[in-house]
């Protein structure tokens, strides 16, 4: 009987190809959708799920409760990995101190390369579980062991074995080759982690490390650990509440300070705290993509209703046979059933292609390494399940629907669907273009956001402003070397140093007093140290006072400050008062300049204070000439480091480029968010499409006799497209407030955020109606168009 | 077997009844051929789907092989069309999509009969009627007299006991329409009850009673 089901079902398709092409077409576009964000869910839930010890890994965060707010960061004393192994050990299997995941120079021989890698303890490589090519994970037990991935080994090495080969790290220690690891995947915390060194080494490098030891002040370090086997991560957050808290300085302890472990499954998602609890992270967007994924899959579906419950006059007749002929209606819902499920199958297949087609480019927009897992068994168990459902939802409506069919009122002949049977189908377009339109807002809505914020005034001048990270000792003592050598060579306008890149605030401190402060506010500042010509290099604009100049001799005992942290103190008229800090240290405020935007643009500037210092700095930024191309001042940018710092890599970036990526998320999320619209829109469209030639069909015989009795071809249009129009105004009706109440929602995870105007919905709803005319019109103007003796003659 | 008690049908056009079949008394025995004759609108067709459960009635009582009709579940009818009754239409209605073989082969299927016993009788039946070399062609590739066929074979393909056939040479020119008369009387002649509508006296005359309907009201 299923042969029999299947048969009529190909020849069908087989007959009625253009509403065949919308059907299958429009699922397999559905089922594309699904799939892609299918993979790109499994590619997030399975993120960092590469670690053995995946279920209890973690990292060491503490919360502080400054000003009755809750802050909850990551950096940690050195002194907590002992308290945590010493008084709490029970609780864990490993710890390990580590450095912030930096750039560091590796050579070998002529070759010098920038790589990301770590700084930790002997237990690291067992308890992220290296993946060990060659060498054991015992590769950090001395201070001068250095582990490198596969990619840097070959790199560095070629195809030769590096085990035993030395590499100099940062142009100063050498170090030895004792472990190559494969490298981590995509998804992972890790990605880019090239080498793992010792942190004897680390700590043994430079003097604050080595004071840091016994400071538990000195929050610059990371702590990871694996919990032991027996307890959870509650337990253990439990004990381990007090660790730091028992340590803190007196003048610290009208702040708490409570310490947890971050598990590794919630790193990636989860990672977004608020006030000390976890709010909306990445996590979010697993669900607004996996509530979009649904709703395309449900748009396909809907068209197929539409088509199917249309043309069902058409398969009426063989309803009523079949009926005659002892068919129970149980029967006929099977073989409707049988034929959905069979279409959403050659769909799906369709849709594999299509999938394998858009892959590259949904990775490059998504920012992933997604491939279909062709060879597993489960994808393709997943994919029939995916096609039955969808079969099962897309055919359910017509099943039940066209298995009432009465026999004798079909067979009769007389059968035709009155208006009532149209209202299912017109709410299942309305329901379909409510989805589009919601998602055509939403998608403006994240583009305004975005473009909003790109709007915003940084403070500073971006272009051609280059940053260069001073990776090693090399760069140090050279500023005034480069300086009179490239304004020499007219390359650069201005050049300085600081202790921060444009892209972020390395450093905060609090202990800072003023004339009139509040004695229980613990005042934090962004510190940034900077040399003379730091504000001219990078533009800023001073809105009172002065810039540091090498012609006032005291400036060292300088500040400049920004507006915010000038309302922050609540003061006045600032250039010329005083801001302690550390209790003996005064600086008299020289300058204000305008907040410059450094950390997230979507977030207002916090109070920031700039010392002028020589020595406290980690990045040069250069101001490139304006007389000159940007390549050739880079060009004598490059070769004059090459003179002056050899075997150093020259890895520069410029400003604006480390500003764009600020928006990387919400760009992906925006492009996403697009591509999927279209795809909607699409979909819509085709079962639009279909559903106004079926009309257009049906209604010829009364085309034929209005334009007989002297319609014109415009009253004919009107005719056809008027019904879809006043469909497609209803779904804006319905989308409107449920896409406001949504945006509204997202905007409010930014402070600095886009107004959503009226425009914005008239745009949205304008759009729509326009796609419905194009798309009703080509039907209409052809029924308009046809001779009306043809049409009459064919009833 | 067929027993048709005051049935009467309407159709409610502006709060009044419009009957189409009125206090109609009716019985029928197994082996008959009944010939259902009227002019066009008396309701002919209407009485024939009556009998075949296709419309309801409004009153009367209605006996099936002793059982009330109106009390059948609509399994039930399905049963009956399976084991008991075959439907000839007078635009013989196949199923366009599937070939003479498949159309015959239909009822079948949902008799749920064996793969081996159902090529034997749909080959029996192609043979019956003659249409071997048509068994691969879809319903549009044939002629009229050659549809009809294929829908009374279809209709026999489940060995019923009774045929409700509708004008079922209506269609037909007259050499078609005997041809097809001809395997009716022949299988009435087998044991098969047979209830025709027809507008032909000659039609009507094939069978051994003819029944007058006039504006929903039994004639004579």
């Amino acid at each position: 009987m299923i042969k029999n089901f299947l048969k009529i079902t190909w020849r069908n398709l087989n007959k009625n190809r253009m509403s065949s092409f919308i059907n299958v077409g429009g699922l397999a576009l559905g089922m594309t959708v699904t799939i892609l964000i299918g993979l790109w869910l499994k590619d997030e839930l399975d993120y960092d799920k590469s670690f053995d010890n995946y279920e209890r890994l973690g990292q060491v965060y503490g919360h502080v409760t400054t000003n009755g707010k809750i802050y909850t960061g990551r950096a940690m004393p050195i002194p907590m990995s002992t308290e945590l192994r010493s008084r709490y050990g029970r609780n864990f299997k490993h710890i390990s101190m580590a450095s912030w995941m930096e750039n560091h120079i590796l050579s070998s021989g002529d070759i010098h390369v920038g790589r990301k890698g770590f700084f930790m303890e002997p237990e690291a490589p067992g308890m992220f579980s290296l993946k060990m090519l060659r060498g054991s994970q015992n590769g950090l037990e001395k201070p001068n062991d250095l582990m490198l991935s596969e990619s840097a080994a070959k790199a560095l090495f070629g195809d030769a074995d590096p085990i035993t080969k030395q590499v100099k790290l940062d142009n100063k220690d050498l170090v030895t080759i004792t472990g190559v690891f494969r490298d981590f995947p995509e998804n992972s915390s890790f990605k880019g982690v090239d080498f793992l060194a010792s942190w004897q080494l680390y700590v043994a490098s430079e003097p604050w490390i080595q004071n840091a030891q016994d400071s538990w002040d000195e929050n610059s370090f990371q702590v990871f650990a694996e919990i032991a086997d027996n307890t959870t991560f509650e337990k253990v957050n439990a004990s381990i509440r007090n660790a730091k808290q028992d340590h803190v300085s007196d003048e610290q302890k009208n702040q708490e300070f409570r310490t947890i472990v971050h598990p590794m499954r919630d790193w990636h998602l989860r990672s977004n705290w608020e006030n000390g609890v976890l709010a909306n992270g990445q996590d979010q967007y697993l669900w607004m993509f996996g509530v979009i994924g649904f709703f395309v899959l449900v748009l396909a579906c809907i068209n197929f209703m539409n088509l199917s419950t249309a043309r069902s006059e058409r398969r009426a007749k063989e309803v009523g046979i079949r009926k005659t002929v002892g068919s129970e209606r149980r029967a006929i819902i099977l073989q409707f059933l049988c034929e959905s499920v069979f279409v959403a199958l050659v769909a799906f297949l369709l849709s594999v292609l299509l999938v394998n087609i858009a892959l590259p480019w949904f990775n490059e927009v998504a920012g992933k390494a997604v491939t279909v897992p062709w060879g597993e068994p489960v994808f393709w168990l997943s994919g029939l399940v995916l096609s039955i459902l969808t079969g099962l939802l897309a055919g359910s409506y017509p099943a039940l629907y066209m298995s009432a069919f009465d026999p004798a009122s079909v067979l009769k002949g007389a059968f035709k669907a009155g208006r009532a049977a149209a209202i299912p189908r017109q709410v299942l377009v309305v329901l379909q273009f409510a989805v589009s339109v919601t998602l055509i807002i939403g998608t403006s809505v994240v583009y305004k956001q975005i473009l909003h914020t790109k709007d915003r005034p940084t403070g500073y001048d971006r272009d051609r402003l280059v940053m260069i990270e001073m990776r090693s000792p090399d760069f140090y003592g050279k500023l005034d070397i480069l300086d009179n050598a490239l304004k020499k060579e007219g390359a650069i306008e201005y050049m300085s140093e600081s202790s921060s890149p444009m892209n972020g605030v390395h450093s905060n401190n609090g202990g800072f007093g003023w004339e009139g402060k509040d004695p229980n506010l613990t005042a934090v500042f962004g510190t940034i140290w900077v040399t003379n010509d730091y504000g001219r290099s990078i533009g800023w604009e001073l809105v009172a006072g002065r810039d540091f100049s090498k012609d006032f001799g005291a400036d060292s005992a300088g500040v400049i400050v920004n507006e915010a942290a000038v309302k922050y103190m609540g003061m006045e008229d600032p250039v010329g008062k005083v801001v302690t800090w550390g209790g003996n240290r005064t600086y008299h405020i020289v300058g204000v300049v305008k907040d410059v935007v450094m950390s997230s643009p979507f977030e207002p500037v916090r109070q920031v204070a700039y010392f002028l210092d020589q020595e406290n700095v980690n990045f040069m930024n250069f101001k490139l000439s304006a007389r000159m191309p940007v390549s050739e001042s880079l060009a004598i940018l490059e070769r004059t480091f090459k003179t002056v710092m050899p075997g150093v890599p020259f890895d520069y970036q410029f400003a604006d480029q480390a500003y764009a990526e600020k928006f990387v998320l919400e760009e992906r999320v925006g492009k996403l968010a697009f591509f999927f619209t279209f795809l909607a829109i699409i979909i819509s469209c085709l079962g639009l499409f279909g559903l106004a030639s079926f009309t257009a069909e049906q209604r010829t015989k009364e085309i034929g006799i209005r334009k007989i009795v002297g319609a014109s071809a415009f009253t004919i249009w009107r005719l056809l497209s008027v019904d879809f129009l006043v469909l497609t105004l209803v779904a804006c009706t319905v989308a409107i407030p449920v896409s406001y109440f949504l945006m509204h929602r997202w905007l409010q995870k930014y402070t600095y955020r886009a107004t959503v105007g009226w425009e914005l919905f008239g745009g949205a709803v304008v759009l729509a109606l326009l796609i419905t005319v194009v798309t009703v019109s080509y039907q209409a103007l052809k029924a308009a168009a046809t001779n009306p003796v043809k049409s009459l003659r064919t009833e | 077997m067929i027993e048709l008690k005051k049935i009467s049908k309407w159709f409610p056009v502006n709060g009044a009844r419009s009957y189409v079949l009125r206090h109609i008394d009716l019985t029928v025995k197994p082996g008959e051929f009944l010939s259902i004759m009227g002019p066009s609108g008396s309701g002919k067709s209407t009485l024939l789907n009556v009998i075949g459960m296709l419309d309801r009635f409004d009153e009367g009582e209605y006996l099936f092989q002793g059982e009330e009709v109106s009390k059948l579940k609509e399994k039930q009818v399905s049963a009956l069309y399976k084991q008991y009754i075959g439907f000839v239409f007078q635009a013989y209605h196949l199923i366009d999509e599937l070939t003479v073989y498949e159309n015959i082969e239909t009822p079948l299927l949902y008799k749920n009969v064996k793969s081996g016993e159902r090529k034997a009788i749909v080959a029996d039946l192609l043979d019956r009627f003659n249409i071997v070399g048509k068994k691969d062609l879809f319903p549009t590739q044939l002629s009229g007299g050659q549809q009809q066929l294929v829908g009374i074979a279809r209709a026999l393909a489940g060995h019923p006991g009774l045929l409700l056939a509708d004008e079922p040479t209506g269609n037909l020119n007259s050499k078609q329409g005997e041809e097809i008369m001809e395997v009716f009387t022949q299988l009435n002649k087998d044991g098969v009850t047979i209830i025709q509508v027809t507008h032909s006296e000659k039609n009507a005359a094939y069978g051994n009673r003819t029944i007058h309907l006039l504006d929903g009201w039994l004639q004579g």
